[in-house]
């Protein structure tokens, strides 16, 4: 199955991917290390908190005897994922392996723990300022900015109003989830619609990528742009930030972000500054959380019916990729789910399976508390519809009939069976179907016989 | 919650017939939704949206309605704390019927283990047994002890029905075993009765005659339909009788018997009971325990009295007789003894008071008691240490934690 | 699609409540200065809230005559800058503890000098409960359950645990037990502290008494900084010995052998004819029972 490639799920992946240098170089921002430091597995924070004060190095066998039996495997992923972020620093002595902690990243961190968290920059007082938009009000902007960037993604015509970016930009980030064929509209991809159907996190992570990715066309450093975005998480949300404290190469990275949701652009009457909203804030954070994820919406019956509690043309849009959506009421989109309506979407590519996982990631509070949260009958019929239409497996075969003997007919059909060839055959009238890929090989055998 | 309240009310077991037939008209699909009635919970506003009805209001108001009417009758009420409990289980015909899903004698197996965990739970000292009638005898499974473990092992073991129910053996086998407690403890019976009908051997009346003065306190909850017997027999003995509805209904039931209920004088004759409170040795530790009568390694516990070592509190030292609990097994027990008071509710006058305008958050999670327009939004008030707290706090303080935080932080003199 | 390993680190997340002990009883003998011990641990609650993005710190000083909330990391208020350079949470946290401890001081001139030297544990863990329970199902968090509330107190004390506390604090670590939140607790006193051995042992939380108070930001961050995910696959402290003995109700000592009065369950050291508690009499039939459990008990002895 054709599937978007999510390769750098996370920022710290992509970090990771840095050459070593520039690694060593971002440790010296402290946000960076910070950063570092929520993204390891629990089991590799609690030995760098161990080893924060320890300047010699630690015998690996001195590190395990702190866990117990089971955790074996636990340790071995923290000190892999320490390694390939060179937090720590392998130093082999003779017979035994040894850590230390790298000495940039220790100090910083050392210097964090004792005088705490500094903010990346001073947020403007609110003389300046004087109404900032409530943390609601943020975070609508934000899922608003956000579902506005889908929605023209993937079809231009449907958007309110139209971002910023560039159309190169738009067709890179289109590129891979969109197919255009001449003179048709563009259609989704298999892997568009998956896209679609991931959690907010997921969709922001394949765009930043894209996005990151491409930056050294446009002369950006990527080792700057993926400090300044981890920065940006250490932002405050709701706070303002002048605009002037950016240098040049960041105002213009702002305001693509701004087009994504990430931060608010607002502009006083001498000043401009910007408002980081959840979005920006939980780029830092490698989980799915649930404070980023939205509360559900679905309520799927047993017979079928599907309501939707939601006013988002968005989700209107992606309920209709798999669902006959029936009528609208302001907030509440009523619709159900029909074999036609399923054939469609296997027909695009999307599988059961990921129909059913949406319906369950997004069920409704009221029934997300029921198991199962969408009807057992549903989801079964779901997924026989599925199996429904790959009943019939293809497979390319030959055909071979009027044999000369039966000796000649019974030495092929072995000969097809012992290469593992042989789908179907006849002896009373001696026909058989072979598979494709042994008729070179079944020709060179009669041609063998015939002499 | 509520609606299952409502039900209730009109609900007599002879309108559960009614009921099912109504069921049976409708589609699997809707019989899901006649309990619920999600539907009604949904409101239009004013630009047309559909917004849930917010009941959590309504919920706190029942629940301090709940809480006042506990607390009017409970005032320094004595309780029977250590109680010796025989949970009598109807195993005849009539328990294997269908009406409870999948049979009446799994949802009672089911709903008798989290209860003996529960009064285990509330009632560390209390002892347990249980009795079984199956083909009109009553036969004892397992001896009252205070092990839910071994009580619900056996019972998960036995559970095959058949025969007639005979309440007068059960409660004849019973009041023998009842009578060689000590007089301190409280006699209790919990019958589970599924059948409708009584196949006795003699002259019932006597035997709960008898049962009245073994002072024995005898609740019944039926499974099938109220009979004149059993309520006959609860209102003689001091017991409650009650009829489950439903699977659910049947939980509330016997769940309501696992705190201890108020003492009667004459019941029990109050006692000191001499007591140790044994030290727990250090993990890894090597001795020899007296019950198991073999050497083993790790924490036990050591009586006081006669230095002998026991594996699991609470018991009877096997040396020197010597009653062996731990202090969280006692301390357990005492928020029975002192309540707090309910907390008041605040008046919005109150709160716009300018005496009070320092108390804008919940004293005991610092959330702020102002709705989201800035309004004063609903509160309590302990009468004793005029701390605010908020409702989730008010429910929390009394359902579980049993201390008001305020009083605590106090010092007094 | 695989967003399973994003997912796999999600399990660590905090909230952590912490009791801090401001008796100017304990801090005026002891060998660590209260500034040197807030120092730890400002560091380690830093370490905290650096550890996950989404943990959350709330610190309640526990006094002589009064507890308070003095820091929550999710206020609005710690969010906003106040004064300039200093990292805001360790000003407001020792601005607000400085307050509360001149107004703690101020109720204590209010009464004579008694001799409990206790602090004020169980209101703090009431309060801290109270936070950790209904604050958190207000708040949906929706992964409540892997919330830590390591109710850490450093809870110092020169004279023994405070007994007339002794019911209020089982009612608070029974509810803790009950919804499963552990209480941590790092002793630093000289002796044992019984109630804090009981509340670790009871809620399943890690008892340990640093020898070396000079690293205690190693201890607290070695094993208090472990989440409850972690907890699984790392070795902590375990119990030394926990003590099991109760408080008497009428002269509040501590006793391992008493007499308990069958209606209420209060513990007595002595005989009595009447429970103190709820009014009962131990009529005559008490004493035959005792005399005959005596007898019981000397038939092995003799």
């Amino acid at each position: 199955m054709p599937q978007v490639k999510i390769i750098a799920k996370n920022f710290m992946d992509m970090v990771a991917s840095l050459p070593a240098i520039k690694l060593d170089l971002l440790y010296r921002n402290q946000f960076i290390c910070e950063a570092i430091l929520r993204s390891l597995p629990p089991l590799a924070k609690k030995y760098v908190l161990q080893m924060l004060y320890i300047d010699i190095p630690i015998t690996s066998k001195s590190l395990q005897e702190w866990l117990l039996a089971d955790g074996s495997s636990k340790h071995k992923v923290a000190i892999d994922r320490l390694i390939q972020l060179r937090v720590f620093e392998v130093i082999d002595r003779k017979k035994e392996t040894t850590y230390k902690l790298n000495s940039t990243f220790q100090t910083n961190l050392r210097k964090h723990m004792i005088s705490g968290g500094i903010l990346p920059r001073e947020p403007m007082p609110q003389s300046v300022t004087a109404r900032l938009p409530t943390s609601e009000e943020l975070d609508s902007y934000a899922h608003g900015q956000w579902e506005c960037f889908l929605l023209q993604l993937i079809s231009s015509g449907q958007a309110e109003k139209s971002t910023s970016f560039s159309s190169s930009m738009m067709r890179i980030f289109q590129r891979g989830l969109l197919r255009q064929r001449d003179k048709e509209a563009p259609r989704l991809t298999e892997s568009g619609f998956q896209f679609l159907l991931m959690d907010t996190n997921a969709q922001l992570w394949y765009i930043i990528r894209e996005y990151i990715s491409n930056s050294e066309e446009q002369g950006v450093d990527q080792a700057d742009l993926i400090a300044f975005l981890l920065e940006l998480s250490f932002h405050t949300p709701g706070e303002a930030y002048s605009l002037d404290t950016l240098t040049d190469d960041q105002t213009t990275m702002i305001k693509d972000l701004a087009d994504l949701g990430l931060v608010k652009l607002q502009k006083g009457r001498k000043e401009s500054w910007f408002i980081p909203t959840k979005l920006a804030t939980n780029l830092s954070v490698s989980l799915t959380d649930s404070s980023s994820r939205k509360q559900g919406f679905v309520v799927v019956e047993t017979n079928f019916r599907m309501y939707a509690y939601s006013s988002s043309k968005l989700h209107c849009e992606i309920l209709r990729l798999f669902a006959r959506v029936e009528y609208q009421l302001p907030n509440l989109i009523v619709g159900a789910i029909t074999k036609e309506s399923l054939y469609n979407a296997f027909e695009n590519g999307i599988t059961a399976e990921q129909i059913v996982t949406f319906l369950q990631q997004n069920a409704h509070p009221r029934v997300a508390e029921k198991i199962p949260s969408v009807p057992e009958n549903v989801t079964d019929q779901i997924r026989l519809w599925e199996t429904d239409l790959n009943r019939v497996e293809m497979t390319p075969a030959h055909f071979y009939d009027e044999f000369p003997s039966r000796d000649v007919f019974e030495a092929a059909s072995d000969f097809a069976r012992m290469h593992n060839g042989l789908l179907w055959e006849d002896a009373k009238k001696m026909r058989m179907v072979v598979k494709a890929e042994i008729h070179m090989l079944m020709r060179e055998h009669l041609r063998g016989q015939n002499k | 919650m509520n609606n299952g309240a409502g039900r209730r009310i009109n609900g007599g077991a002879e309108e559960d017939d009614d009921e099912d037939d109504v069921n049976g008209d409708l589609d699997a699909w809707e019989r899901t939704y006649t309990d619920e009635r999600s539907w009604e919970s949904l409101q239009e506003d004013e630009s047309g949206m559909l917004r849930p009805i917010d009941n959590q209001a309504l919920y706190h108001s029942q629940y301090r309605r709940r809480l006042r009417s506990l607390s009017s009758t409970a005032a320094r009420i004595q309780k029977g704390l250590i109680r010796y409990l025989y949970i009598v289980i109807d195993l005849s015909r009539a328990a294997s019927e269908m009406d409870f899903r999948p049979s009446r004698i799994a949802v009672i197996a089911k709903h008798v283990e989290t209860f003996i965990r529960e009064f285990f739970y509330q009632n560390p000292l209390s002892q347990v047994g249980i009795v079984t009638i199956k083909d009109g005898v009553a036969h004892c499974l397992t001896d009252i002890g205070g092990s839910p473990e071994s009580h619900i092992n056996a019972l998960m073991k036995k559970l095959e029905c058949s025969g007639d129910s005979s309440l007068q053996n059960a409660l004849d086998l019973v009041d023998g075993y009842l009578n060689q407690i000590p007089s301190y403890g409280h006699r209790e019976v919990l019958i589970l009765y599924s059948a409708l009908s009584t196949c006795d051997p003699g002259d019932i009346m006597d035997t709960i005659q008898k049962c009245r003065k073994s002072k024995i306190r005898c609740s019944v909850i039926g499974l099938a339909a109220e009979m004149f017997i059993c309520k006959h027999l609860c209102q003689e003995t001091g017991g409650t009788y009650s009829v489950a509805l439903d699977e659910s209904h049947f939980k509330e039931l016997i769940l309501e018997h696992a705190p201890p209920p108020p003492a009667i004088a004459e019941f029990a004759v109050a006692n000191l009971i001499n007591m140790g409170f044994p030290q727990r040795a250090a993990e890894g530790s090597i001795s020899i325990c007296s019950c198991h009568k073999e050497a083993k390694v790790g924490a036990g516990y050591t009586c006081p009295r006669c230095k002998a070592r026991a594996c699991e509190l609470p018991t009877e030292c096997c040396v020197c007789g010597l009653t062996l609990v731990s202090s969280p097994h006692l301390a357990r027990s005492y928020h029975h003894l002192f309540p707090i008071a309910p907390f008041d509710e605040v008046t919005s006058s109150h709160l716009n008071n300018p005496n009070c305008k320092l108390q804008r958050n919940c004293f005991g999670c610092q959330q702020s008691l102002l709705d989201p327009g800035n309004k004063p939004g609903p509160a309590v008030v302990c009468p004793k240490c005029k701390r605010y707290f908020c409702l989730d706090c008010d429910i929390y303080i009394h359902e579980s934690l049993h201390n008001c935080p305020g009083c605590d932080s106090l010092r007094h003199s | 699609m695989a967003s399973a390993p994003s997912k796999l680190y999600a399990d660590d997340v905090s909230l952590v409540v912490v009791l801090l002990d401001t008796n100017p009883f304990f801090w005026s003998s002891s060998s660590l200065s209260f500034s040197q011990f807030l120092s730890h641990v400002l560091a380690f609650l830093n370490a905290i809230l650096t550890l996950n993005q989404l943990n959350q710190v709330v610190v309640i000083a526990t006094g002589y005559n009064s507890c308070d909330y003095v820091f929550d990391s999710s206020s609005d208020l710690n969010r906003s800058f106040e004064n300039g350079r200093m990292p805001v949470m360790c000003s407001s946290l020792l601005q607000k503890l400085e307050e509360f401890l001149i107004k703690d001081e101020q109720l204590s001139k209010e009464e004579p000098e008694g001799k409990i030297k206790s602090s004020l544990f169980s209101g703090s863990l009431s309060m801290a409960l109270c936070c950790i329970l209904s604050g958190v199902l207000m708040r949906h968090y929706f992964f409540d359950r892997v919330f830590r509330s390591g109710a850490l107190h450093p809870h110092p004390r020169g004279s023994p645990d405070g007994p007339e506390q002794y019911v209020a604090i089982m009612n608070a670590i029974f509810s803790a037990q009950r919804s499963s939140v552990p209480i941590d607790s790092c002793y630093l006193g000289s002796q044992n502290s019984a109630f804090l051995q009981q509340a670790s042992y009871i809620t399943g939380g890690v008892h340990h008494k640093p020898q070396n108070l000079d690293g205690l930001f190693q201890y607290l961050m070695t094993i208090f900084a472990t989440d409850l995910h972690s907890r699984s696959f790392i070795h902590l402290p375990k119990p030394v010995g926990v003590d099991f003995r109760a408080s008497c109700f009428c002269h509040k000592s501590t006793i391992d052998m008493g007499y308990i009065c069958s209606v209420c369950l209060s513990i007595f050291c002595k005989h009595h004819k009447k429970c103190s508690t709820c009014g009962s009499v131990f009529g005559q039939a008490q004493s035959e029972a005792a005399s005959a459990s005596d007898k019981k008990r000397k038939t092995p002895e003799t």
